[in-house]
């Protein structure tokens, strides 16, 4: 939507216009100050030093006064310094990379389909569709199970593929990190829909031989934008306790969920899911803040779940003929819209800088009292970050979020490079754009991340990172992208022809 | 002596469980161009199994023999892909990483009594091979490679491979799975793969001279489903020929005669007289190699095609005489059959041909290294190659056996030597090989 300045948007002098005014309100504060600072430094230049002087005298302070103003200086001081929420460090964070052996090029996926779906040819035109359209490349990767013709989707195999997926990337984290596991005191492990006894946690616990007062949570059932929900947890736990480490895992285990029926609704997953996770380590240890790469400044969290329609619209049931699989409701782009206008109305306040605030204030003032046909301001969140991660849930969310905020191409790259690469994996996408974002050497000190993430419920999560030192791409990088960065970023088609 | 039933085949058929391997990287969007001479075997298969021992395959898992198949399939890309066909309905390979079908299956016999059953029938290897023809159900998405991994009772391992010969010839084969072993053996650097010269030069069409091909016979067109019709039911045997019988024979030759030319002799000569009509035998085809390495080129048919012809009756004459036939009057028809398969598209009404078995054909396998692939340093126990899709009149394949360390001129290997041939006359053709020569 335009702003609510005429439309000279072309006109350069607009653009200057445009700069002075932010540059003015953003820096009010300074400014005001300055002059004030001027006058007070000729004062006192023009009095002289002698007339300070007299001016001490004449207070007749005594030691009793002096010590007592100096101790409630400290004691404020204290207080202030106390009571300051702890600042959380994201150390570092390692992404899963699959195995070659696990790719499924479109081909072979088609192939298969239609060797599974042989009784169901409409299902499989609506699949091929799906795929072409889908955004996806032909790296992506599918567990082994799910490789057969028909899948088999035993509990064992999606242990083995948890085992797998978690345990490589806490290897590869604590390689990078020189984390010991006894130093672990917080561990979350979100992942959706695979939930065993023991817990995912408890078997990381058992593989590591972790601490036995060590802190331990398991989260299911939450969707994608679990991940965000894992690291709002954990910076609460890490308030509470000093000195602590966590360590996040967020992964989605795609074994046991592959839909074997022909229900249209629900064959979308099949075709965008695929395996990844990732590992994430935060502290809140002042020694760590040397060499962390990001400080958590924001997580903010927005659940729909009380309005029916959000509810419903990423639905976990049986179809007719038994078969378990997530039905996906028509509205669901509307719904994710309306989650996100409500995330950012809260968020904006907390991150905006001072001028997009007083436009929008302006424009809502405008809006109530001069003339409610005034189209509502949004706020230019592109001043507020410079990196944008979006879920890389599928094509149309990250066309959808593009559109809705106005972002550019560049901004919503590492989202649509790490859908093309590695599908939609779900909780850990996230991670996987921020680690593009890395490789491509574009994060440096003083950065503002904006990690957004949807999840069934209805839920928009979001969580602002502020990068803590520039992060040089090494040439012995190992991350996921490590192999393929200069490929990218690549031309994806509006359709792939198969 | 266990014997194969329906039960066995059945058992071990429905313990099958499918998956592909795809090359590891992506190929992007390139074509394969199939020559004439491929396009001329479009209706053949080549199926081929290995035996190993319980010991060569001890602690192997099934991702173990996966994951060399991955950097084999990104040298050999046209191996993984599909076939598509142009505006003018000629057919191509798209290289589009569809991969190559693998078969995991548990056998409940040990290899030991699995052979002791081929012996005698050699429909065992059915079992141990998948058999899906291309177009079965859609040509488009129809694996070129079939590889099938079976477990015996005893620890050991078959792997049996269902090829389409419109991709490449039986070296092509032999030395894709040669390379297959040595990948898993250890990682083989990576060479990019060239087009072999014999597909690159085609002679010009209209150089040729106006003659048909003999070894190339036509057939109604199967459409989309690349399976030979025919008329009667073909079977297959595979017989063990020493090497002192086919000394025997030579004890008084020039050293240029093979094994090949002897055996191709003496079984025209057999089938001359199994058959009533000699005009069904006068003439054979053969198919031998020009002697090349095969290793970084991408398959392709390769084989020298030439006929035959006796001017006398072939059941009465001398077996070196058709051995000195064999050898000096064959008439090479590579360039007859390229010309012939190339007009095909450009005419109206475009029809199919078969080579094997348009005559009974006579397939010299002789230095296909299929003793090759290793596992574990070990060896193979067994190795036996076959066609399918072979038409009525028969096809014979001279393979060799493993060589233990021999050496020497002249022939002092034993041969294999499989037959395809209708029923019947397979039976007469046993009656006969162990009457004149006891070869069982």
């Amino acid at each position: 939507m335009p702003p609510i300045l005429p439309d000279f948007s072309n006109s350069v002098k607009l653009k200057y216009v445009k700069l002075g005014y932010q540059y003015l309100v953003n820096h009010f504060l300074t400014l005001a100050l300055v002059p004030i600072m001027a006058g007070i430094f000729l004062e006192v230049l023009r009095i002289g030093p002698e007339e300070l002087l007299n001016l001490w005298t004449s207070l007749h302070l005594d030691l009793v006064q002096i010590l007592c103003s100096s101790f409630l200086i400290i004691f404020i001081a204290t207080v202030y310094f106390m009571s300051k929420p702890r600042t959380i460090y994201l150390v570092d964070y390692a992404c899963y990379k699959p195995p070659v052996t696990c790719r499924v090029p479109f081909s072979t996926f088609m192939e298969h389909s239609r060797l599974i779906l042989s009784n169901n040819p409409k299902s499989v035109e609506f699949q091929m569709r799906i795929l072409e359209r889908s955004g996806l490349g032909e790296e992506t990767c599918l567990p082994p199970a799910i490789h057969y013709i028909p899948p088999q989707p035993t509990m064992e195999a999606a242990r083995g593929e948890a085992e797998l997926v978690i345990f490589s990337a806490m290897d590869s984290l604590f390689e990078k990190t020189g984390l010991k596991p006894k130093d672990i005191d917080i561990l979350i492990v979100n992942c959706s829909l695979f939930s065993p006894t023991p817990s995912l946690s408890a078997m990381v616990i058992n593989k590591y031989k972790l601490r036995s007062n060590i802190r331990s949570f398991n989260l299911s059932g939450m969707g994608c934008s679990a991940g965000l929900i894992s690291i709002d947890l954990a910076r609460d736990l890490l308030q509470v306790h000093p000195n602590s480490n966590a360590v996040v895992v967020s992964t989605e285990i795609i074994t046991p969920n592959y839909y074997q029926g022909k229900e249209r609704a629900m064959l979308l997953p099949n075709c965008l899911f695929r395996m990844g996770g990732a590992a994430i380590l935060l502290s809140n240890r002042r020694s760590e803040r040397r060499r962390a790469k990001y400080r958590l400044v924001h997580v903010v969290r927005t659940h729909k779940g009380a309005d029916d329609k959000a509810f419903r619209c990423v639905f976990e049931e049986e179809d007719r003929e038994g078969k378990v699989g997530i039905s996906l409701q028509k509205d669901l782009m509307a719904i994710a819209g309306e989650a996100l206008k409500s995330n950012i109305t809260t968020i904006g306040p907390l991150v905006l800088p001072a001028s997009e605030q007083l436009l929008f204030l302006l424009t809502l003032i405008g809006r109530k009292i001069v003339n409610p046909k005034w189209k509502p301001y949004i706020p230019d969140f592109k001043q507020a970050f410079e990196h944008f991660c979006i879920h890389a849930g599928g094509r149309a969310v990250i066309d959808e979020l593009q559109k809705n905020l106005q972002l550019s191409a560049e901004h919503c790259e590492a989202s649509r490079m790490t859908l093309h690469r590695f599908g939609n994996t779900s909780s850990s996408s996230l991670w996987y754009e921020l680690g593009y974002i890395e490789a491509k050497g574009r994060m440096r000190k003083g950065d503002r991340v904006w990690q957004i993430a949807f999840g069934s419920g209805f839920k928009c999560n979001s969580a602002v990172w502020k990068c803590n030192r520039t992060i040089k791409t090494a040439a012995n990088d190992d991350g996921p992208w490590a192999d393929c960065i200069e490929r990218y970023p690549v031309h994806i088609p509006e359709v792939v022809k198969l | 002596m266990v014997t194969i039933s329906p039960n066995n085949i059945h058992h071990l058929k429905s313990s099958m469980k499918l998956t592909s391997v795809v090359p590891a990287t992506v190929t992007g969007g390139k074509v394969h161009e199939l020559t004439n001479m491929d396009l001329a075997m479009k209706l053949h298969y080549i199926k081929g199994v290995y035996f190993f021992n319980g010991d060569a395959v001890e602690g192997l898992t099934m991702y173990d023999l996966k994951k060399p198949m991955f950097q084999l399939l990104q040298l050999y890309f046209p191996a993984a892909g599909r076939i598509r066909r142009s505006e003018t309905g000629r057919p191509f390979i798209t290289c589009n990483d569809g991969g190559v079908r693998i078969v995991e299956a548990r056998c409940d016999e040990t290899v030991d009594e699995w052979l002791a059953m081929a012996v005698e029938d050699d429909s065992a290897f059915d079992g141990l091979v998948y058999n899906q023809a291309l177009g079965d159900p859609d040509l488009g998405f129809s694996p070129l490679i079939f590889l099938q991994f079976t477990w015996f009772k005893c620890g050991g391992m078959s792997v049996g491979f269902s090829w389409a010969h419109v991709l490449g010839d039986a070296f092509s084969a032999s030395t894709f799975i040669n390379l297959g072993g040595k990948i898993m053996a250890g990682p083989v650097p990576h060479k990019s793969m060239h087009i072999p010269d014999s597909a690159k030069s085609e002679l010009p069409l209209s150089v040729l001279p106006k003659l048909k091909p003999n070894s190339l016979r036509r057939v109604d067109s199967v459409g989309d489903l690349w399976l030979t019709p025919n008329n009667c039911k073909m079977k297959t045997h595979t017989f063990h020929v020493p090497a002192d019988k086919i000394n025997h024979l030579l004890s008084d030759q020039r050293s240029k005669v093979s094994a090949f030319e002897v055996i191709s002799a003496l079984i025209w000569k057999f089938m001359s007289k199994i058959k009533k009509n000699p005009e069904e035998t006068r003439m054979v085809t053969l198919c031998t190699n020009k002697s090349h390495k095969r290793e970084f080129e991408f398959p392709s048919n390769g084989m020298v095609w030439s006929t035959v012809e006796a001017t006398f009756w072939v059941a009465e004459a001398e077996v070196l005489e058709l051995v000195e036939l064999i050898l000096n009057k064959k008439i090479d028809e590579n360039g007859l059959i390229t010309k012939r398969m190339g007009n095909n598209y450009s005419e109206e009404l475009s029809s199919d041909f078969i080579t094997y078995g348009s005559n009974l054909t006579f397939v010299n396998l002789e230095d296909a290294q299929i003793y090759g692939p290793e596992l574990k340093g070990k060896m193979l126990v067994y190795a036996n190659y076959t066609i399918s899709g072979v038409h009525d009149k028969g096809v014979v394949l001279v393979l060799p056996r493993p060589n233990y360390g021999k050496k020497g001129d002249g022939v002092n290997v034993d041969r294999t030597v499989t037959v395809v041939l209708p029923e019947n006359e397979l039976t007469q053709l046993k009656v006969e090989l162990i009457r004149n020569w006891s070869i069982t």
